[in-house]
């Protein structure tokens, strides 16, 4: 039996290498399909931001207590300001979230250089489980109860896509 | 013998203190802090009651607003119906998946894991049937099944979420009635109290009023003369300061042998008299003239005097009235009625001139009565 396994022409082993391909993409597929790229859209125009590259950007590692999960938390993304900045010019005045769980929200005041967006946690990439692939969190929250979840509702989860609303 | 003019003697009449202002103040500024504090009572309760309804009532469509346990138990819901649904396998699959995913994401909360036994069970079981849908180890019936189990696990957070809501909801229904009562019983009697306050303050004030007007009447009692009810000699001084730099005429008037008149007709006649003569005077000067008794049988005239001519002239026309009025009088050496002796000075008023002008006045009135009384002299710019 391991002869013949040992001796099977190259097209066969080309096929069965294939077979696995298929196997594993279409088992991957959920996931690689799903929550890869951050829509950023700008009016008419919408990019698509691979989270992967994102991921390399994120420059920014701190520690920060996450009062959802209860404890601190070690967090590496991109200042927000500046990712704004990039993408659109400036800061816009009002931002559009759309959330992979179909929550949708509209805010303001996003001129503040607290905001973080991150990608990975305790050197773990986000991911949906995780309250990704990207998550808004506030670098410095001092001065609020966190016991109080109300008062983190801004920190947005699962982000989708981000509109500018000028 | 010219006597010396008496030195001004500055009248020492001052305002009564008010002896109740430190507490006039005080009902006032406890008026004022009463109103204030019912003001701070109302802005403390307000601000209380609102962040509290934003608490409970005003989080619709925020992160929190929907349990965050309800949205996963959909999701899980969501992923069976994908399961059963007709359609090929790796479509259910992939579907359940993301579905199983987000309900993950949405209960692994902190506050889940520590208020609830049944929270890690139930993602274990999560991963479990993720890991198993990933690699098609699992049949959907059986995948569907697994389920069940976050689900009633769900289904216990929210039922405790919510009477936790419930309660929390209760409570504040509660507090707010008691804050209610506190804040209308609180604010009556505030209100009351600054009234109160307000009310002594106005009796305060009023009492203040009356002592002042009180300490004014007794000032002007202290200038009159209460027989005549002319001014006295304080008073002769308090005007000539009140028109300084003027250009003034005093008068002095003395009843010729008033010592006779009384001791013929008695005291209470001299009274008589001495209230007659000085209707007369004033009415001789035509009004224009402030009268002041200085002593017994001594009056002053105060009045504009632009020259000594005007002067003579008043002083003519005092002894011409006197004799007009013949008032009797039985003890006269002379045999004459009532008749006066009459000296003035013109001087421009000054505190420092009165004193020379007063003088000035004495002499020519002494000069008079040297001369035999009845008449009259004046003594040129004093």
């Amino acid at each position: 039996m391991n002869a013949v396994a040992l001796q099977c022409s190259p097209w066969v082993r080309a096929r069965g290498l294939l077979a696995c391909v298929l196997i594993s993409t279409s088992v991957l597929l959920p996931t690689a399909v799903f929550a890869q790229a951050l829509d950023v859209i700008n009016g008419d125009v919408t990019q698509k931001i691979a989270i992967s590259d994102l991921r390399a950007n994120s420059d920014t590692t701190f520690t920060l207590y996450d009062p959802y999960q209860g404890r601190d938390v070690e967090m590496q993304g991109v200042a927000f300001q500046d990712f704004l900045i990039d993408q659109f010019g400036e800061v816009p005045p009002a931002l559009h979230f759309t959330a992979w769980d179909d929550y949708e929200v509209t805010l303001e005041g996003w001129d503040d250089p607290t905001w973080y967006l991150i990608t990975s946690e305790d050197g773990a990439p986000l991911t949906i489980r995780t309250r990704g692939p990207v998550r808004l969190v506030e670098r410095d929250y001092s001065g609020r109860d966190v016991a109080n979840l109300r008062d983190f509702n801004d920190w947005i989860w699962m982000i989708r896509s981000i509109e500018a609303k000028w | 013998m010219i006597s010396k003019a008496k030195p001004a003697v500055a009248p020492s009449i001052q305002p009564r203190p008010l002896a109740r202002q430190p507490r006039y103040v005080t009902w006032l500024s406890l008026s004022v802090m009463s109103f204030l504090a019912l003001m701070v009572l109302i802005v403390y309760e307000s601000r209380w009651v609102y962040p509290e309804i934003q608490a409970y009532f005003s989080q619709t469509g925020n992160l929190t607003g929907q349990q965050l346990a309800t949205r996963s138990r959909v999701y899980l819901q969501n992923a069976q119906s994908e399961l059963l649904a007709d359609q090929p396998e790796q479509e259910a699959f992939a579907a359940a998946i993301t579905d199983i995913e987000l309900s993950y994401g949405l209960s692994d909360m902190h506050v889940y894991r520590h208020q609830y036994e049944c929270t890690e069970p139930s993602l274990r079981i999560l991963n479990r049937v993720l890991a198993r849908l990933e690699v098609a180890e699992i049949d959907r019936v059986g995948a569907v099944g697994e389920l069940f189990g976050p689900i009633q696990c769900l289904t216990h957070i929210e039922m405790d979420q919510l009477d936790q809501r419930g309660a929390a909801i209760n409570d504040f229904s509660v507090s707010t009635r008691q804050h209610n009562q506190v804040l209308t019983y609180s604010s009556l009697l505030i209100f009351v109290m600054g009234l109160v306050f307000w009310w002594l303050h106005e009796r305060q004030l009023r009492r203040t009023d009356h002592a002042t007007q009180e300490t004014f009447e007794w000032m002007q009692r202290a200038m009159r003369d209460p027989l005549t009810g002319i001014g006295n000699r304080s008073a002769l001084h308090q005007d000539v300061l009140a028109k300084q730099h003027q250009s003034l005429g005093l008068i002095l008037i003395d009843i010729d042998f008033f010592k006779q008149y009384n001791d013929a007709y008695g005291h209470p006649q001299g009274d008589t008299l001495l209230r007659q003569l000085a209707t007369l005077i004033g009415e001789t000067l035509n009004d224009e003239a402030q009268l002041y008794r200085l002593g017994g049988d001594e009056f002053a005239a105060l009045l504009r005097c632009p020259d000594t001519e005007t002067l003579k002239s008043y002083c003519c026309q005092l002894i011409e009235g006197i004799r007009a009025a013949d008032f009797a009088h039985p003890a006269h050496p002379d045999k004459k009625g009532v008749t006066f002796s009459v000296g003035g000075s013109r001087f421009m008023a000054d505190e420092a001139t009165f004193a020379y002008a007063y003088e000035a006045a004495d002499k020519a009135l002494y000069r008079v009565k040297a001369a035999g009384r009845d008449g009259w002299q004046v003594t040129e710019d004093a």
